[in-house]
């Protein structure tokens, strides 16, 4: 193969490399291709947290109250009851890690694309509070309600003296269906002035019917006293009435003023024991026969649960016991019997999806290590668009003044490195881009992988300046444009082997000591230092010896000035 | 041909004068360190946008606090070396000293009392033990990389014996690169001074990058050094050798520094807020490594070569 064979060959493939990564870096340039075009933008950057937003909390688990040997596996449950946590929490690709950092052991949470961080925080800091309830006594129920009629009794009073109020206004003929708009506690026909239709009789509470059915008003007229009922206090307009007997229907409407009653809620009903989730080891799906019959939870106590279990169940046979999260009440079985061997089954009507959420939510109730938070960076989504778009302007504007520079100083050689930049910065996208698809290490681009980025741009074209020197330097001397392309390339090298080399030895270093900014920082150095070094020399110097020959030759200006000789 | 190793008594005491106010800063200011060497908190906040004076009639917008009522209103925490930073768009950046997550709970809660919308932008949280972690690491980094490049610049010159003995371009090569760093150091004590700007860890990441780079910029004269004694007749002194090979680098290495410097000005004009320190802290270092690289590594070489001579003579 003759040597120009050969270099149009390698032109040829540069300017495929040149193609491909272009149409990688940048797919709508093929967007006329939609079907190359839908390949090509799949492959997206990984951003970092810190331009797409988010959180990274870093917690230190406090292992000192667990046995030696179980505190991987402690750690290990940490970690996964922190996972579905923050799986439940929905965003993106949420990563939880454990590592030992000096001498302390560390859980590390990456949350990307929050918005709002106090809120995302919360979620995941907020650990389920389990906890099991037994019934009240009748005495104490009781006790209890009239605790709570008392604080009602001044509130009723109020309203009640509202609706004598409103009332009077209306027997003074004030709009009834103005009022009732304002006024009215009964939602079903506020919106239509209380109109409450045509209906027969034993639809509504007996109080109210007593009131339309039994005593004589006339059509239009308001009953003259409030009428009151379980839901509170009324005031009542009978409009038209039809019919004979038992088909007779009224027509009335109504204004409602509600009244508070105690009701049985369960905060009611139940009161504390001391058996919480700090007693409970772990939680499990369990079928009874073989996986015909409907799936249950089952609670399995340490030493100090199962004995507080055992004597709740004692006590409360025949009776519920409520299980708590958070403060909602999850389920109120049954006690049958004793149990005493620390195991607990929760028999609901749950789906086979129920009863693993309800596992799971149990499993997170009882965390199984103390955790504090060490370190937190977080960003919030605008604020990483921001950084994001104001990084890439930086770098942008990096890239046209370098180029400029290089053509305004190096000229035809400033024009092919600057040529060279943009296939390099093309390829680096691509790389950030496929790292992910076709390696098993995908690189984060974050901030400061952009400033890398763009310190990187400035430092690629170092390697072409030394050669770019030389070969004036070897035309001065007097060569021929081919012979100083390749003695400037030649006698290059060493100087570029040598300066890049000291800064992957720093690279490395940063690498190595790292902590996420330098980390991101140093391994795009490192990624950009080589990448440069192969678009500097040898697309620079394929595409100068295409380009060299007789045409050049006898326009050396484009290269250097004439009178410099 | 300018002669530069002839004048380097001016460009000593240029140094000089550099190195030693630069010491000096250290010494009376030390350095400003920040959360990740402190341990503290950075939260950046936004109070609601202002309404638009169109669409509300009365004067409702919003007047964000200014720095007095915010510091007035979080007084009552005690918070230790608390600096409240505004910024446009009703935004501002609190600064202070913290060893747990409750008091940045506590801080928003007060600062919701100004605004119940308030968003927090940003937070950084270093708690002690993690701050700890990372000056030590930072400085065990530093060493390293001094090290491991002394080592390497051995290495790289240890074919070259005459008529100095490799090993000695290589402490003319870390002089010069404690020359940046003492600069670039004294010049971040001044601005911690002035302009409150603080040292964290890109500031070491920024420190180790222009140890590679000023590394460079020495090597590649040192090489021309190298590549002149191997061709040039024996009889040639070691000083004209010397100016010759700065001479003919010296474009390079301007032009160099120039593209970088370019990319660099790009970053902190219009890069924001977060990395342009980080970029000053490379600009710095890159106008000092250029320099020490064109002034002072070769002129180290020289003096300590015509030293060696006088002995012998």
């Amino acid at each position: 193969m003759s040597i120009n064979k050969k270099i149009r060959i390698h032109f040829a493939l540069v300017i495929l490399l040149a193609i491909v990564s272009g149409i990688i870096a940048y797919p709508k340039t093929v967007k006329f291709f939609p079907l190359l075009y839908d390949k090509v933008s799949e492959p997206q950057i990984n951003l970092g947290l810190d331009l797409q937003g988010g959180l990274r909390l870093e917690y230190k688990a406090d292992l000192s109250g667990i046995e030696e040997d179980k505190r991987q596996e402690a750690l290990q449950a940490t970690q996964d009851v922190i996972e579905r946590r923050v799986n439940a929490f929905g965003v993106g690709e949420p990563l939880v890690q454990t590592a030992r950092s000096g001498g302390e052991q560390r859980v590390t949470v990456e949350l990307p694309g929050i918005e709002n961080i106090e809120e995302a925080k919360d979620t995941i800091k907020e650990t389920p509070f389990l906890e099991f309830k037994e019934e009240k006594t009748e005495e104490e129920i009781e006790a209890e309600m009239k605790k709570m009629e008392e604080i009602f009794a001044p509130m009723n009073e109020e309203t009640k003296n509202k609706a004598q109020e409103i009332l009077e206004k209306v027997k003074a003929g004030e709009n009834f269906e103005e009022l009732a708009k304002e006024h009215s506690a009964d939602p079903g026909s506020k919106e239509s002035g209380g109109d409450l239709g045509f209906v027969k009789k034993g639809v509504f509470v007996p109080k109210f019917d007593e009131i339309l059915f039994e005593t004589e008003i006339a059509n239009g007229e308001i009953y003259p006293d409030l009428v009151e009922t379980d839901f509170g206090w009324h005031i009542i307009k009978k409009i038209d009435e039809k019919g004979e007997g038992e088909e007779r229907e009224v027509h009335a409407k109504h204004i409602l003023f509600s009244k508070r009653t105690p009701q049985l809620t369960p905060d009611l009903k139940y009161k504390s024991t001391d058996l919480t989730g700090k007693n409970l080891e772990s939680a499990d799906v369990v079928f009874m026969d073989q996986g015909l019959s409907q799936p249950q939870v089952q609670l399995n106590f340490d030493k100090e649960g199962s004995d507080l279990f055992a004597e709740i169940t004692k006590e409360n046979i025949g009776k519920t016991i409520a299980i708590y999260l958070d403060n909602q009440i999850v389920s109120a079985p049954t006690v049958q019997n004793e149990i005493t061997n620390g195991e607990a089954v929760i028999t609901g009507n749950f789906t086979t999806e129920e009863a693993k959420n309800l596992k799971r939510k149990l499993n997170e109730g009882a965390l199984p290590v103390p955790i504090t938070l060490v370190s937190e960076q977080s960003v919030g989504a605008s604020l990483g668009k921001m950084s994001l778009e104001k990084s890439l302007k930086a770098g942008a504007y990096g890239l046209i003044l370098v180029a400029i520079f290089m053509i305004f100083y190096y000229r035809l050689l400033g024009f092919v490195s600057a040529i060279a930049l943009l296939i390099y910065a093309a390829m680096m996208v691509s790389v950030f881009k496929l790292s992910g698809t076709l390696s098993a290490w995908p690189i984060t681009l974050t901030l400061s992988g952009i400033a890398g980025f763009i310190l990187s741009l400035g430092m690629a074209v170092d390697a072409n300046i030394l050669i770019f020197e030389r070969i004036k330097e070897e035309i001065k001397n007097g060569r021929s444009l081919d012979g100083a392309i390749h003695e400037g390339f030649l006698r290059a090298w060493p100087s570029i082997r040598d300066g890049n080399y000291s800064t992957i030895i720093t690279s490395m270093i940063l690498i190595w000591i790292g902590t996420g900014f330098i980390k991101g920082f140093a391994i795009i150095l490192v990624i950009g230092v080589l990448l440069s070094m192969f678009t500097a020399i040898v697309l620079v110097k394929t595409i100068l010896q295409f380009i060299s020959g007789d045409w050049l030759n006898k326009r050396i200006w484009l290269i250097i000035r004439k009178n410099n000789k | 041909m300018i002669d530069i190793i002839g004048k380097r008594k001016y460009t000593y005491v240029f140094s000089g004068i550099l190195l030693v106010l630069s010491l000096v800063f250290l010494s009376v200011w030390g350095l400003n360190l920040g959360i990740d060497f402190r341990g503290g908190t950075l939260m950046e906040v936004r109070f609601q946008e202002s309404i638009p004076a169109e669409e509300t009639e009365e004067t409702t917008s919003f007047t964000p606090p200014t720095r007095q009522e915010i510091e007035n209103k979080l007084s009552d925490l005690e918070i230790k070396s608390l600096s409240v930073q505004e910024s446009e768009d009703n935004k501002a950046i609190l600064k202070y000293i913290s060893s747990d997550e409750n008091l940045n709970r506590e801080v928003l809660g007060k600062l919701k009392e100004f605004d119940g919308e308030i968003k927090q932008l940003r937070v950084d949280f270093i708690g002690s033990s993690v701050s700890n972690q990372l000056k030590k690491s930072a400085i065990l980094a530093l060493l390293t990389a001094v090290v491991g490049i002394a080592l390497y610049i051995a290495w790289a010159f240890r074919k070259i014996s005459f008529p100095i003995p490799s090993w000695q371009y290589g402490v003319g090569a870390i002089l010069a690169l404690a020359h940046d760093l003492i600069i670039v150091l004294g010049v971040f004590s001044a601005l911690g001074k002035f302009l409150d700007v603080e040292i964290g860890i890109p500031f070491v990441a920024a420190l180790l990058t222009i140890l590679g780079y000023s590394v460079n910029d020495t090597i590649v004269v040192y090489d021309r050094v190298r590549e002149n004694i191997l061709s040039s007749d024996a009889k040639e002194n070691f000083e004209n050798i010397t100016n010759k090979s700065l001479n003919e680098t010296m474009a390079r290495s301007i032009n160099t520094s120039l593209t970088v410097i370019v990319v660099l000005l790009a970053i902190i004009i219009f890069g924001g807020a977060t990395i342009e320190f980080f970029a000053l802290t490379l600009l710095v270092g890159v106008v000092s490594g250029t320099y020490s690289s064109i002034f002072v590594a070769s002129a180290l070489l020289v003096s300590n070569y015509n030293y060696k001579l006088k002995k012998i003579n």
